[in-house]
């Protein structure tokens, strides 16, 4: 294994094992703020990513920064995609925490395990053969 | 005169304009008059509706209209591309998404607490525009954000009844919804620091020669997974079931006739815009994704129909029976032959109209008399004959059983399967008919002949304005079932050039 | 021969039963016998359009019509040959007498059921007339749907069954046709009807070829009911009203005759059929059904049932003759086309008449129906023995002509099938005209009147042209000289 190229992607790794850490939250916590928390935490990541790439070693910023050689620019496309990825972002998170709201509300729980056991007959299924 | 020429060159964009300004008002309107959201809704629905019509003549398989934002060229601007298949989609999206408002307007009196009625509406036509803004726009990042914005109006119409079923389906819905919109990002991400373009054309071009093949064969991967929840597909279709039926009926109809096609479309573009059948020669990956995905389809046919049958909600065997046409649109579109993308494409109208029809005859069985089960709708042929019999013709279509757009789309598409000699599909795709044969005639078995003939049966029909739509789209299944020929030709043009790529 | 013509009429003649459907709409509800007006009407209508075309057929003229092209190369249009003649000429006949019989017979749900008895008209002839395979597929389909709501009309649990298990059927097979239809199309390239092969070894490999064959075979085969795939014949006969069984029986199973005659005649050709040498295991089909489908009919109790299992057996006579594929052979399966018709419908027209006036469907308890109903029994027993083959009788012609046909063919042999069936048809056949004429307890008091008129005549012209066909053979205008023309243009 190639430790120094590891280090050298340092970027890359976090933000890949931010995004597994993310996804498990997603997946496995039962209460729904907690995946919540994991939804965020995979943006964050993918954000994380995407800035990085656009990253120039010892770079300045482009335009603000007079006199600038387009080596020396990094890359201002990424930061303008993650703006309005985070924008994106906030308006999941808002709508999520509101329905969240809504849950609590009704369910009086959290708890997506509760959640479902407080649900009687979600399947009421038949027998289609029998009933033509 | 100066100003009418401006207009017509702005034409592309004020597709995507137009609706959202409209959009944006209708909260505003709703101060001064709650009960003027509808006609704003309508008139803002009208308005795109002819703009989008109005194209029709310009653009042809070998012709897209190009619109560059703030007069940015391609590579680093952002580019509306109007081609034939996005016009396709807006068309429909403008038709189906003007019956389905006209169809709201008392569904929804009936159904939401007056005070969300114009939220509603706001959140009608801001889904709209974004399902427009994703089918013509030609930049991978600008279809990440307008995939966002219908997918976050959708999860808030899915939870606008506010009953707690809805908010947990909403919940779900939202939860897998925006997973998968983080892995189209990522995988946006992937692409563009391997090509360091986000113009899927451009996209295109770089990726013959690009020296990343490997980071771009993980970014279609990601693609895939991403909006194959987005498009519910077996095996993560389980999102859709709940928050389909559970949604109030037009927009039942509109997440099923519409949305669902949006990832569809976004496959399309990646399979075959972004990287193309060219990208084959460069790694097995493309034709490994498209097996995968082709396989998945038959699977969401089979699956989707042995669930539908054994429902008893009405809405939920619906709601089952889209996943059943998600798979046999993809399968028209991955069996890489001309005639089965025909097929694939004729079916996304096919299905667009079939699937709001039912999702409206269901809303109307709502509306009068909280029928919701299977059983309920015993003798409904004999009080409700128009909406019985518009469910009826829609489920023709979707059983595929001629002279139908189902039938025409199903042809194609076993054609398609022919030609590649994949007999096998040829088989499963016509026993996933027959299942569908079995739980819609089922339904239509209850309307008609069951239920003790009553003298003082009298005929009891819904409003106007819920069976019109519903009519209006089961004559449209015959009409392109008759009249394919309006479209076949162009499609087969279409797929051939998306073919060559 | 191949004289063409255009004209908008197979148009207008498969759209008038639609007539039926406005009356329905318009006084269905307020004003039914304005209605039943129509309903008739409505089939005098597209007879009366017919009969005209007689002399046209007679001499091989081909009238086309091109309706709307769907996709390239594939188009709805309508064309009137002598086959196609032939077949709505006897369809639409014998719709007009059922539909009188229904008059008297049917009580309930009248709308609903002469609204689909129009549509399924309408379809049949869309068969009849259809120019391609593509138009022939899409009015089958119909046709097939249609007929489901005759079925279930007396929605008993009966009924029901029957209902769902012709619907798995006749679905299952129109998703199999649709699987030849592609890939005849994807091979042939076309899917018109030109009166001669139009997908040959050309095309396509021999195996290719067979595998098409079978496929319609399958398909078809249902609606033919053709042995392993008759399974939902006899419980929808019994399930349906008379009326709607006596066209099932007379009209719907040769639809299914009709789509393999299409495929034997416009899809493969005779002569390519003898190379692919699918002639002797289609014999043996034939011959299996005949034969295992008279000894199911010996078994039944029930009348119309056991009417049901001898149409199974009696359809196949129709395949019998056509593979043979001798000119002698054609002309016997195509004539058994109109002369079963006529038998069958008078069959189940009398059964008809019995369950509605006695109330009986056993064949155990028909004794004394000689005596209670003279006419009706007359015409029965004129059929039944018909079904025997009993000369002066249509039957007679049929297998007179299957018999020449098998010597013909070189296959003699077969002639012993024909008379193994005549003599099963008189084991279940007889012991009914016996109960009813001589049986203890027989003498009774006629019924007077015996039935409603237009229930009674519509058996008394059926019973007569068992007898007329049988006698008046050659008579230019019935059937013989009509499949005379077929034959002859095919060979």
């Amino acid at each position: 294994m190639n430790f120094s190229r590891m280090f050298h992607n340092l970027n890359y790794v976090v933000s890949v094992l931010l995004f597994l850490i993310g996804l498990y939250a997603v997946t496995v916590k039962p209460n729904l703020i907690k995946k919540l928390i994991g939804l965020n935490i995979m943006e964050t990541s993918v954000f994380l990513f995407i800035v990085s790439i656009g990253m120039v070693e010892s770079g300045q910023a482009p335009i603000v920064t007079e006199g600038v050689k387009t080596s020396q620019m990094v890359n201002p496309i990424p930061q303008a995609l993650i703006l309005t990825g985070i924008v994106v972002a906030v308006s999941t998170t808002a709508v999520a925490l509101s329905l969240c709201l809504r849950l609590h509300e009704r369910y009086g729980t959290l708890n997506s395990d509760e959640i479902l056991a407080s649900i009687t007959d979600v399947s009421q299924l038949g027998r289609p053969w029998e009933e033509f | 005169m100066s100003w009418a020429l401006g207009v017509a060159a702005d034409h592309p964009v004020l597709l995507v304009a137009v609706p959202l300004l409209f959009a944006a008002l209708c909260p505003i309107w709703a101060m001064w008059k709650r009960s003027a959201c509808f006609p704003w809704a309508m008139a803002g629905m009208s308005v795109t509706a002819f703009l989008a019509w109005s194209l029709i003549g310009d653009v042809s398989p070998r012709r897209a209209l190009t619109y560059n934002l703030s007069g940015w060229r391609p590579p680093w601007g952002i580019q509306i591309r109007i081609d034939y298949v996005g016009l396709l989609m807006v068309c429909i999206i403008t038709a189906v998404g003007l019956l389905i408002v006209l169809y709201s307007w008392r569904y929804v009196e009936h159904d939401l607490k007056p005070e969300r009625v114009p939220y509603y509406y706001t959140l009608l036509l801001l889904i709209m525009t974004a399902m427009i803004g994703f089918s013509v726009t030609g930049d991978l990042f600008n279809m990440f954000v307008m995939m966002e914005i219908f997918s976050i109006t959708s999860y808030a119409l899915v939870a606008i009844s506010g009953m707690k079923e809805a908010v947990r389906a909403a919940f779900k819905y939202l939860l897998m919804g925006a997973t998968s919109s983080l892995t189209v990002l990522l995988a946006i991400a992937f692409l563009y620091s391997a090509t360091g373009s986000l113009n899927m054309l451009d996209i295109s071009l770089q990726l013959k020669s690009t020296s990343y093949v490997q980071v771009a064969a993980v970014a279609l991967i990601l693609f895939v997974v991403g909006f194959s929840v987005k498009a519910a597909l077996f095996p993560v279709h389980v999102w859709l079931p709940d928050a389909h039926s559970i949604a109030p009926s037009p927009v039942s109809a509109l997440l099923s006739a519409l949305v669902i096609k949006m990832g569809i479309i976004g496959l399309f573009r990646v399979f075959f815009t972004v990287y193309g059948p060219g990208f084959a020669a460069r790694s097995g990956t493309w034709n490994g994704v498209i097996d995968v995905v082709s396989w998945l389809a038959v699977a969401s046919i089979l699956v989707g129909a042995a669930l539908a049958i054994i429902q008893r909600d009405f809405k939920v065997m619906i709601a089952y029976s889209s996943i059943v046409h998600i798979g046999y649109i993809l399968l028209g579109l991955t069996v890489l032959s001309g005639n089965g993308t025909v097929g694939g494409l004729f079916d996304i109208l096919a299905h667009a109209m079939g699937k709001g029809c039912f999702f409206m005859v269901a809303g109307i069985m709502i509306y009068k008399g909280n029928r919701r089960q299977i059983h309920e709708l015993r003798g409904v042929g004999r009080t409700m004959p128009v909406t019985a019999w518009a469910f009826t013709i829609a489920a023709l279509s979707i059983v595929g059983i001629p002279p139908t757009a189902g039938f025409m789309a199903k042809f194609y598409i076993l054609w398609g399967c022919i030609q590649r000699g994949k007999y096998h599909f040829v088989v499963l795709a016509l026993i996933g008919s027959l299942l569908t044969a079995v739980y819609c005639f089922r339904v239509v078995y209850y309307m008609f002949f069951t239920g003790a003939r009553r003298p003082d049966a009298r005929l009891d029909e819904g409003p106007v304005t819920m069976y019109a739509p519903a009519a209006l789209l089961a004559a449209g299944t015959v009409f392109f079932g008759i009249f394919a020929n309006l479209l076949i030709p162009s499609l087969t043009a279409a797929a051939r050039l998306v073919l060559a790529r | 021969m191949s004289r063409q013509t255009s004209s908008v009429l197979p148009v207008i003649i498969v759209f008038a039963p639609w007539l039926a459907l406005a009356g329905a709409a318009a006084w269905g509800r307020s004003r039914p016998r304005l209605a039943k007006a129509f309903y008739v009407g409505s089939t005098v209508l597209a007879l009366g359009l017919i009969l005209p075309l007689y002399g046209r057929a007679l001499d091989g003229v081909v009238t086309k019509q091109h309706l709307v092209e769907v996709v390239t190369g594939i188009s709805i249009s309508f064309r009137i040959d002598t086959l196609g003649f032939y077949f709505a000429i006897l369809l639409s006949f014998l719709w007009l007498l059922a539909t009188i019989f229904s008059l008297g017979y049917i009580h309930e749900r009248e709308t609903r059921y002469y609204c689909f008895l129009a549509l399924n008209l309408s379809f049949c002839l869309g068969v009849a007339f259809s120019a391609n395979m593509f138009t022939l597929f899409i009015f089958y389909e119909l046709m097939s749907l249609c007929t489901y709501p005759l079925i279930i009309h007396d929605e008993t649990e009966q009924a029901r069954r029957a209902g769902l298990k012709y619907l798995v059927y006749s679905i299952s097979a129109g998703a199999v046709i649709l699987a030849g239809v592609v890939l005849q199309f994807f091979y042939g390239g076309t899917l018109e009807f030109t009166g001669h092969a139009t997908l040959t070894m050309a095309d396509a490999s021999k195996s290719v070829l067979l595998v098409i064959f079978s496929i319609y075979m399958l398909g078809f085969g249902v609606k033919a009911c053709i042995m392993p795939l008759h399974g939902w014949v006899p419980d929808a006969h019994p399930a349906a009203p008379a009326p709607a069984s006596a066209l099932l029986s007379g009209v719907i199973l040769k639809i299914g005759a009709f789509g393999i005659i299409r495929v034997l005649f416009d899809v493969f050709g005779i002569r390519q059929l003898r190379v692919l040498g699918v002639s002797l295991p289609m014999l043996y089909v034939a011959s299996f059904t005949i034969i295992v489908g008279s000894l199911f009919a010996i078994t039944q109790t029930d009348l119309k049932r056991r009417l049901a299992y001898s149409s199974v057996a009696q359809v196949s006579y129709i395949i019998l003759g056509l593979f043979l594929l001798a000119p002698d052979g054609a002309m016997g399966g195509l004539l058994q086309v109109a002369n079963h018709a006529f038998m069958k419908a008078t069959l189940f027209l009398c059964s008809g008449i019995i369950i509605h006036e006695t109330g009986k469907r056993d064949v155990r308890q028909l004794e004394g129906t000689g005596s209670k109903l003279p006419l009706t029994m007359m015409a029965f027993s004129v059929a039944a023995l018909g079904m025997m083959g009993v000369p002066a009788t249509a039957g007679f012609i049929t297998k007179w002509e299957l018999g020449v046909g098998c010597v013909q063919a070189h296959r003699p042999y077969f002639i012993a099938v024909l008379l193994i069936s005549s003599l099963l048809n008189a084991v279940y056949f007889l012991p009914i005209i016996y109960a009813a004429y001589f049986k203890e307890g027989s003498a009774g008091e006629r019924l007077r009147p015996e039935t409603k008129p237009t229930m009674l005549v519509p058996v008394l012209i059926t019973g007569a042209f068992v007898l007329i066909l049988g006698i008046f053979v050659t008579v230019p205008g019935l059937p013989y000289s009509l499949v005379k023309v077929i034959v002859s243009a095919v060979f």
